[in-house]
């Protein structure tokens, strides 16, 4: 290895050699079956779906790791202010050129090779047309800019993701507008060669700015702002006992990233009120979007509350107080974030002058179940809702608890598994009637035997925590009578709530075990022990 | 025996194909400072991680206050102060905070002591850990480490790559812990100096095996050469090998 682009395209492949052979395999497959099995025919889909999971999701995906892997993504901090281009290239003896250059001029033909697979190893729809250079092009002038824009520093955290995400997204709006008005292949060249030049040179700025240590700092004006915020938040009365300073510990670390992440976005989501108030049908789904907005941002936030250190696996509380620490945390982060969606909502309503419109929809829910049902049903759905959030945020607690890389690379990986079995598996089913019938028939079997595997793991569960000392055994005799009781409170819910001609009693009794968390929650005291005690 | 304050038998530790302690044995009793030295990679810090119970002992046993450390953890890390290389104090909270928060879990916290800590280190209380020094937020982990005044203090690595002045303060603060009748401390180093001015007694470990372990004047004069007393430094070169030395 004799020059500097052999050591920066020996670093790519070294470092993410998996991924790239993860990558060439899937290739192999797909030109195996292309050239193999269908002759290199086109093929007709018989959905979105099943094009969606041929297609689409495999180039998606590789296309997002790449822009990743070449931008130096996988490493840095999105969110802070510096630079995200690995400081320890600095100091090598190259110029500023080399640096921005050579992880571009890789990343460029990295794309260039994918767009060349997929357009001639994937499945296509037969009546798609598909050009060969320009979107060659395109794919590497959104890389050239993801790796310009992540290289910059800014003068405020967070302002790098805005103005990636707004300036890739005007990219492809404008080609979309170019394909819109069927532009020729010489003007789509003409749209998307140009960015890759400049994106260099935007790189090239960004790196040697980086690389002298300039980082631009516009928080000053902030300041007071800020002042403010530490005041309200900053602790300056003693704790009453260890649980609570951990508590508070938790909260300050996770607890306010979901309600923060929740205010942001609402302001947003309910302004298209204002835009959309003549439309009945896109209000709701308006309101139904804020509604789903904790649930879905729990899903990101639930990574970082999961995290354990060496500082925190120091403290002298017991793994059950820690887990219990950041269980209490959820909550409270949970109910902060759904406050705010309460309160959002209406005032929103109110504001954009639409509240007329839910209320006409609540007076015919009114009409059709009845004022206690209709109450019900709300209510119901609400705490589902806010339920589903926190469970969210600790369903995979015990994953991150156990501070094992492996566990959580293992569950993603089986996760994208299921899910690809999941989909064709349901699109089957759905055309069905004769296995659809069969599956209704079979579905309180089913149910039980998830019962089963959930309650032996439980007591598994538990007589491990018994056996460790990791619970005290009133804790959790204490904790199964909880559960018990809510699994119970579920289950005269639905048999209340729910037609006895289409749901028999047994089988709403199932859905309550199923429904309430058990396992999962009970099992990280035991995962942050294994991960504390090595 | 009874009365070690760490107590490690036969304790192994394998990372795959490599033992990083091999059947250590160790004993040491109340009231004095412990210094353990040894080459990076030598199994210093897996040692300690043990005394912590961060490590369970895979074979062989470790017991501190005559407790095991895994199976009570609370019983254990209450009474100990630790200090590591490794500083991985919260960032995010101010120098106050963390003593509100750090003074929570222990029972035995001297506000008095944890103030007058906090002057001497000259710790703005407003500060937020990020935006301190390394040797300032070595100092901070110091105050939370010493200010319910622990019947052992560990310190691993705490010198590494600090200024003197930060060096100082933490053999400083290892004279202040000894003062206390009974109080016990643990020092891993490979500098050998700050070592050699504080420790009482002397374990040096190689390739995860003690190789010696003896009262510092025993050693120096058991390594008498021609009525010179040798400096700690030459008698780990003679034991732990030019090789480990120079790492």
């Amino acid at each position: 290895m004799r020059s500097p682009a052999a050591a920066f395209a020996w670093e790519f492949g070294r470092r993410h050699r998996w991924g790239f052979i993860a990558f060439v395999v899937y290739f192999t497959v797909l030109a195996t079956i292309n050239v193999f099995f269908l002759g290199h025919r086109r093929v007709d889909f018989d959905n979105v779906q099943t094009f969606a999971l041929a297609v689409v999701v495999p180039l998606a995906t590789s296309f997002i790791y790449f822009l990743a892997v070449f931008s130096y993504g996988l490493a840095g901090d999105l969110a802070a202010r510096q630079s995200m281009y690995p400081t320890r290239l600095f100091t090598l003896p190259v110029t500023t050129n080399a640096l921005a250059g050579w992880p571009m001029f890789y990343g460029s033909i990295a794309m260039a090779i994918l767009w060349i697979a997929f357009r001639f190893l994937g499945v296509w729809p037969s009546d798609a047309y598909l050009p060969v250079i320009w979107p060659m092009f395109l794919g590497a002038s959104l890389l050239a800019w993801t790796q310009a824009l992540t290289w910059m520093s800014y003068p405020l955290p967070g302002l790098r993701v805005i103005v990636t995400v707004l300036w890739l997204a005007s990219i492809d709006a404008i080609v979309m507008l170019a394909l819109h008005f069927k532009a020729s292949e010489a003007v789509m060249l003409a749209i998307v060669v140009p960015h890759v030049p400049l994106a260099f040179l935007v790189a090239r700025f960004a790196v040697a700015r980086a690389r002298r240590g300039d980082v631009p700092d516009w928080s000053r004006p902030f300041a007071r702002v800020r002042s403010i915020a530490d005041f309200v938040t900053r602790r300056n009365d003693d704790f009453r006992s260890a649980a609570r300073a951990q508590m508070w510990f938790e909260w300050r670390l996770h607890g306010r990233s979901l309600p923060a992440l929740v205010a942001i976005l609402l302001p947003f989501e309910l302004s298209l009120l204002f835009v959309f108030r003549e439309t009945p049908g896109i209000v709701f789904e308006i309101l139904i979007s804020v509604l789903f907005t904790p649930l879905f941002m729990a899903a990101f936030v639930a990574a970082t509350v999961s995290k354990s250190n060496l500082f925190m696996t120091t403290r002298p509380l017991t793994s059950a107080s820690l887990v219990a620490a950041k269980l209490k945390a959820t909550i409270v982060s949970t109910v902060v974030a759904w406050l705010f969606v309460l309160i959002a909502i209406p005032i929103g309503l109110r504001l954009s002058d639409t509240s007329s419109i839910v209320m006409d929809r609540w007076h015919r829910l009114l009409d059709s179940f009845g004022s206690p049902h209709a109450i019900a049903i709300v209510l119901v759905v609400l705490s589902a809702l806010v339920a589903s959030t926190w469970k969210q945020l600790v369903h995979s607690l015990y994953i991150g608890m156990s501070g094992r890389e492996w566990i959580a690379k293992a569950s993603v990986f089986i996760a994208l598994s299921f899910l690809g079995v999941l989909f064709p598996f349901v699109h089957w089913l759905l055309r069905s009637r004769v296995a659809m019938a069969y599956l209704w028939n079979a579905l309180p079997w089913i149910a039980a035997a998830f019962v089963a595997i959930k309650l032996s793991i439980a007591t598994w569960i538990a007589a491990r925590l018994h056996d460790t000392q990791l619970v005290s055994d009133r804790a959790i005799v204490l904790g199964a009578a909880c559960w018990d009781a809510i699994v119970f409170a579920v289950y005269a819910l639905l048999v209340w709530l729910l037609p006895s001609i289409l749901f028999r009693g047994y089988f709403l009794a199932l859905i309550a075990i199923l429904a309430v968390p058990l396992t999962r929650l009970s099992a990280a005291p035991l995962a942050l022990a294994w991960n504390r005690h090595r | 025996m009874s009365d070690a304050v760490i107590a490690v038998s036969e304790l192994t530790r394998r990372f795959g194909a490599k033992t990083a302690l091999a059947s250590v044995n160790l004993s040491f009793p109340r009231g004095a400072v412990y210094g353990l030295v040894g080459a990076n990679g030598a199994g210093k810090t897996t040692l300690i991680k043990h005394l912590l119970g961060l490590l369970r002992a895979e074979s062989g046993s470790v017991r501190i206050f005559g407790r095991d450390p895994v199976a009570d953890p609370v019983g254990v890390l209450s009474r100990i102060g630790y200090l590591s290389e490794e500083n991985d104090l919260p960032g995010w909270m101010r120098v106050d905070e963390l003593i509100r928060y750090s003074r929570a879990f222990y029972p035995g916290w001297d506000d008095a002591f944890a103030a007058e800590l906090r002057e001497t280190f000259a710790l703005d209380p407003n500060a937020k850990i990020k935006t301190l020094s390394k040797g300032q937020k070595a100092r901070a982990g110091l105050l939370i480490a010493l200010a319910y005044r622990p019947e052992l203090l560990v310190l691993d690595e705490p010198s590494s790559g600090l200024d003197p002045i930060v060096r100082r303060d933490i053999l400083g603060a290892v004279i202040r812990t000894i003062a206390d009748e009974g109080r016990t401390v643990l020092f891993s180093s490979h500098l050998l100096e700050e070592v050699e001015q504080v420790a009482d007694h002397v374990t040096m470990i190689r390739s995860g095996t003690i190789v010696l372990s003896a009262p510092l004047d025993a050693i120096k004069e058991s390594h008498r050469v021609d009525g010179r007393v040798p400096t700690l430094d030459e008698i780990f070169v003679a034991h732990a090998g030019a090789s480990d030395a120079d790492a």
